[in-house]
């Protein structure tokens, strides 16, 4: 370990000279762009060349470097900056503890796949004489030491390496709900009682066999299958990991000045004022200090209802505002909220429980009983026919049907797609997604948003007398003032175009997807939102348009021109090539979404309203089709509920994203066909290894049964059989990896 | 071949204190990261035993 002791020294010779021995701060770094483990000395030079930092860990393996330095000397931005400039990047580390939680769970279970396996080596030495020697050739007492040699070297095996099979056992009894431990616990249980009876009273009930060698082995051969099992859980885990890194995540925090300013969610502190949108989730415990609301704590109190909030009262981090925009003052900033976003979405992965997985739970308990019958049936049998052979046909019965492949059989499928997916960008919610992705056949997309991206046109403005707001450059202002409080693409555009000017805003109102209205400081009354319906437009070739009104006067329009995504028509066309049904599902102008419907070649119907297109979706799962939904904005959350299977882009209004099963990171329609192949492949993988499973109990049961199958034999069939599975489920995480697709030309959409 | 009475014992001892050895090495966290160590060797820092030599 030269470099820590280099850095050792380095701390020691820094406090001989006296230098300040005040706060340190110490921080995990997520490092990117290193290849080799050659990179980890470049990376740990530039760092510990930053005057200040004490101490630093580079490891190659985890790609996460750990520094210590004094916080008055230098600071976290410094050592991300250093790590640039020598060519990699550095993020700080959020999701540092679940890494931590599964460092520690593999080590364990290698730690006990060591033990058990080391200890089944030396025991199977130790066994071998008795199986070699010639009747009579081993001396009783020689015999008698070897014995008790195996059987000293199982007690680690079994205090040690199968208590995860104990303990499971002991609970699902303790439950009183049957597992698949029992059937595992009691093979190996009753094996060893027997041995060491064996060891200890030769003459006695047991006989003079002992399978200490059987027991160990088999042991090994289940937790090896168990540790490949945690490898892959390991990898998928970490997959959606990196996936959920890609969602920014920032707050809009209100300066002094008045203006406002995107900043990184960590880096607000208490006492600043926060601007949160309708659909978004409040970044931390504060209080609402603009605006009234309704919001929806369900995420982390477990309360359904919505709450009503006036200025004054607190609001949760993490629930959700629902209706208006509001602002907020900071008062709790979470250690880190990043970190807890992240463990429920793994948490939702792996408890949520899939369809799939219920058949097999329904199955296993009846499986299980079965197993405990027929072995107990064996047991008789063979002790009125060959009673030196019953107990080991016993044990050759609980082992071999350990249905662990059977159980490891969708899981480990489901798993290593979800993460496959992650990699190239589709992030799971709900893991049941990819049964109901694979058998989608129709999909209806929402257009604005979503298939397109808004520019702004131009703008035609008639001044307001009378508001103190008399120019063009100034009505914009205020437009791009007023639409920084609503998240609809269109407003989105507004705000990104002009400089907002900085009005207080009260009364801020918004009706999701038609308007946004709020009171100015000389109380007149600004809404910017949908032209009203006798209205006849100016321009007629703009893809949209927004009507700023004062007190009921409109004073200006604003037009759009929207772009399709560069992949949309790709994505679209392989879609159908695939036999899916893409359908347009939009409530904007008939005309329009029909000229992008003509562009893509489908189906496209305009002007339904949430509930019409909620109409919709039902009607097409009434005929028996399996519907999949992307969508985006505020008003599309119900209908994502409603489809089989729904997908938001990842720069969509955060709702959305909260009710769909997935979300696409990088906002590519390709990746939706990218999802779809995995999630067949998942299937079919799913059905292989469950043909497999199945097949592979009903040939060994009666094998053991009949007293073919010694249970050494048993174990590493059964052993081999998980391993299979693991194995064929671990070819969906292969493929090529997520490749970043150059953004292509933009395609007009003609009108 | 009464030396087998003695061997074995020992063996089965020795075989226990490796599996401890071999424990305190995980608990260590030497197995954490295998590559690191040996790509040291390209590092253009000084090593602590380059310091020690230089007179």
């Amino acid at each position: 370990m030269s470099s820590s002791t280099l850095t050792a020294e380095r701390s020691v010779a820094l406090g001989e000279k006296g230098a300040a021995s005040d706060a340190t701060s110490v921080a995990t770094f997520r490092l990117g762009g290193m290849d080799c483990a050659a990179c980890a000395g470049v990376i740990a030079g530039a760092i510990r060349a930053i005057a200040g930092v004490d101490r630093v860990d580079v490891s190659a393996a985890s790609r996460c470097a750990t520094v210590r330095w004094q916080a008055s000397r230098t600071s976290a931005g410094a050592i991300a900056d250093a790590v640039a400039a020598a060519g990699y990047a550095a993020v700080p580390d959020t999701a540092a503890h679940a890494r931590a939680m599964r460092r520690d769970e593999s080590r364990a279970a290698l730690w006990r796949l060591f033990v058990a396996a080391f200890c089944a080596m030396q025991i199977m030495m130790l066994a071998a004489p008795s199986y070699l020697a010639a009747a009579g050739e081993l001396a009783p007492d020689l015999r008698q030491l070897l014995a008790i040699g195996s059987w000293m070297l199982t007690l680690p095996v079994l205090a040690f390496s199968a208590r995860p099979f104990l303990e499971g056992a002991r609970r699902s009894i303790a439950s009183r709900r049957i597992g698949m431990d029992v059937p595992v616990a009691l093979g190996i249980v009753v094996a060893f009682v027997a041995s060491s009876g064996a060891v200890f009273d030769p003459g006695g009930p047991f006989g003079h066999e002992v399978y200490f060698d059987s027991v160990a082995m088999f042991v090994s051969f289940l937790l090896a299958g168990r540790w490949l099992e945690l490898r892959m859980r390991h990898r998928a885990e970490e997959a959606l990991e990196n996936a959920t890194d890609q969602i920014p995540r920032a707050s809009l925090r209100l300066t002094q000045a008045g203006g406002i300013e995107s900043v990184a969610t960590d880096s607000l502190s208490p006492g600043d004022r926060v601007r949160v949108f309708a659909g978004d989730a409040f970044p931390a415990d504060g209080t609402l200090i603009e605006g009234t609301t309704t919001t929806d704590e369900s995420i982390v109190t477990g309360e359904s209802r919505l709450l009503a909030k006036s200025p004054g009262d607190p609001l949760i981090a993490g629930s959700r505002n629902v209706d208006f925009p509001v602002v907020m003052r900071v008062e709790q900033v979470g250690a880190d909220t990043r970190y807890e976003a992240i463990c429920s979405l793994m948490r939702a992965v792996r408890t949520s429980k899939p369809k799939l997985l219920a058949q097999v739970d329904r199955w296993a308990s009846p499986f299980v009983w079965f197993v405990l019958f027929a072995a107990a049936c064996a047991g008789a049998v063979w002790s009125v026919v060959d009673p030196a052979r019953a107990l080991w046909v016993v044990v050759s019965v609980l082992i071999v049907t350990c249905p662990c492949a059977l159980s490891l059989a969708a899981p480990s499928a489901l798993l290593a797609a979800a993460g496959a997916m992650g990699r190239r960008g589709v992030l799971l919610r709900r893991i049941d997604a990819i049964e109901a992705m694979a058998r989608v056949d129709t999909i209806y997309i929402d257009k604005t948003g979503t298939l397109t991206e808004c520019r702004r046109e131009q703008v035609s403005a008639v001044f307001a007398p009378g508001t103190g707001v008399d120019d063009r450059p100034a009505l914009e202002a205020l437009a791009a003032s007023l639409a920084g409080w609503s998240t609809h693409p269109l407003s989105r555009a507004i705000a990104a175009t002009y400089p907002p000017s900085s009005i207080a805003w009260q009364h801020v109102r918004e009706v999701a997807g038609r308007w946004i209205e709020a009171t100015d400081e000389t109380q007149h009354r600004w809404r910017l939102g949908a032209p009203p319906d006798d209205d006849v437009p100016a321009a007629s070739s703009a893809a949209a348009r927004v009507c700023l009104s004062v007190d009921g006067e409109q004073v200006a329009s604003f037009f759009f021109d929207e772009v399709l995504r560069p992949d949309a028509a790709s994505a679209v066309a392989a879609l159908q090539h695939e036999g899916v049904e893409v359908r347009i599902l939009s409530g904007d102008d008939p005309e329009r979404v029909a000229a992008i419907a003509a562009l893509l070649g489908v189906d496209g119907v305009g002007a339904q309203s949430p509930d019409a297109k909620l109409a919709a979706v039902r009607s097409a799962q009434r005929d028996g089709r399996v519907v999949a939904m992307i969508g985006d904005g505020v008003n599309d959350g119900p209908v994502l509920a409603q489809a089989d299977v729904s997908f938001a882009m990842g720069d969509g209004a955060s709702l959305a994203r909260g009710e769909a099963d997935g979300v696409l990171t990088f906002n590519r329609f390709a990746d939706v066909m990218v999802a779809r192949t995995l999630a067949r492949k998942a299937l079919r993988i799913v059905r292989q290894n469950f043909a497999w499973a199945a097949t592979y109990n009903a040939a060994c049961i009666p094998l053991a049964l009949t007293g073919h199958m010694p249970p050494w034999l048993a174990g590493a069939g059964m052993a081999a059989s998980s391993l299979l599975v693991v194995t064929n489920s671990f070819r969906l995480s292969r493929g090529p990896r997520n490749a970043h697709t150059p953004p292509a030309a933009d395609v007009p959409v003609p009108s | 071949m009464d030396i087998l009475y003695l061997l074995i014992p020992l063996s089965i001892v020795a075989m226990l204190a490796i599996v401890g050895v071999f424990a305190w090495a995980l608990d260590g966290g030497q197995f954490d990261d295998i590559e690191q160590q040996g790509a040291a060797i390209f590092d253009d820092d000084t090593s602590s035993l380059d310091r020690h030599q230089r007179p």
